[in-house]
């Protein structure tokens, strides 16, 4: 039944299209296929997909570095820490949900009120310090020795930029109403 | 009827896909498989969403922290199908222009997949019996 409203709805708009050629410009519309959802509902959506590929980017940002540059010499192993800090407190900031750590959601959690805070305050402390912990890689470790090859420093750095990023996006572009 | 003609389309465009994705490995020029690597995050790409929409079925409310979860690791795959002929093509495992290749074949595959669930899989009523 869904699928004859649709057709329904796509006869008329031919129909409509074709009264309206005169204009060609006025036959574009943007959104303009069945699903009937607002751009607010969608905000979630695309918050999520751009959360996505930020985050993911800056992985393969620094998978690409590593397959470059395989020796210790030029990218030290251990600045790989960096990102993993990162992620994990990029999962660490998106396990607890903004209602949690309001007080304002149905149900307390396992941890509660403060320990969504904590847990929160926790995340995006390592979030920061990951962020600038990479800077400090890259100035610290490639630029003021004036390294030969930078470019590996560079990559640990938009990585790390990129999860942090991804990490904001994914935690306040989303809204949490039930309703909009 | 609309779903048969749709899902011809489709899977026309599908077989195009994989055409260039097959042209990326074996055109004479080319010749490593390499690229077929990339069809592991072509069969991963649906699963994260056929898994939030089995487990959640309040689909209208309009936050769903799962199907969002599902739409990040989904956005994830396809950024490393995305990612991965470009490495291959960084270190000259393959050819700048199979990766070309492959990435226009990733883009008319999931270009697919989102076709397969605009046309079959939307609703709130998801179900196994659509077809």
């Amino acid at each position: 039944m869904h699928m004859e409203q649709s057709m329904g709805v796509h006869n008329e708009h031919q129909k409509e299209k074709l009264r309206t050629m005169s204009g060609f410009l006025e036959s574009i519309r943007c959104g303009d296929c069945e699903c009937n959802v607002d751009w607010g509902e969608r905000r979630n959506t695309i918050a999520s997909i751009g959360a996505g590929v930020l985050f993911f980017t800056g992985w393969w940002i620094i998978i690409d570095a590593a397959v470059k540059y395989p020796d210790e010499a030029t990218f030290h192993h251990a600045y790989h820490t960096c990102g993993v800090i990162a992620t994990v407190a990029f999962l660490m900031i998106n396990a607890v949900s903004n209602g949690q750590v309001r007080g304002d959601s149905y149900s307390e959690g396992c941890i509660g009120q403060t320990g969504g805070r904590v847990w929160l305050f926790i995340g995006f402390m390592l979030a920061f310090g990951s962020l600038i912990a990479s800077m400090w890689i890259l100035f610290g470790g490639f630029v003021v020795p004036k390294k030969p090859v930078v470019y590996p420093g560079i990559a640990v750095f938009f990585q790390n930029a990129f999860i942090f990023f991804g990490g904001l996006v994914f935690k306040f572009g989303r809204t949490e109403d039930l309703w909009q | 009827m609309a779903g048969i003609k749709a899902l011809v389309g489709l899977s026309f465009f599908g077989a195009i896909g994989l055409t260039f994705l097959l042209l990326s490995c074996a055109l004479d020029q080319y010749g490593v498989y390499w690229p077929l690597f990339v069809l592991f995050f072509y069969v991963l790409s649906p699963i994260p969403t056929f898994i939030s929409r089995r487990l959640s079925d309040d689909s209208d409310v309009a936050s769903n922290a799962c199907r969002e979860l599902a739409y990040f690791f989904t956005t994830g795959i396809v950024v490393s199908a995305f990612g991965l002929p470009i490495i291959l093509a960084r270190v000259a495992l393959i050819q700048w222009g199979a990766c070309g290749l492959v990435m226009a074949s990733n883009a008319v595959i999931f270009f697919t997949i989102l076709g397969f669930f605009l046309v079959f899989g939307g609703g709130d009523d998801f179900s196994w019996e659509q077809w």
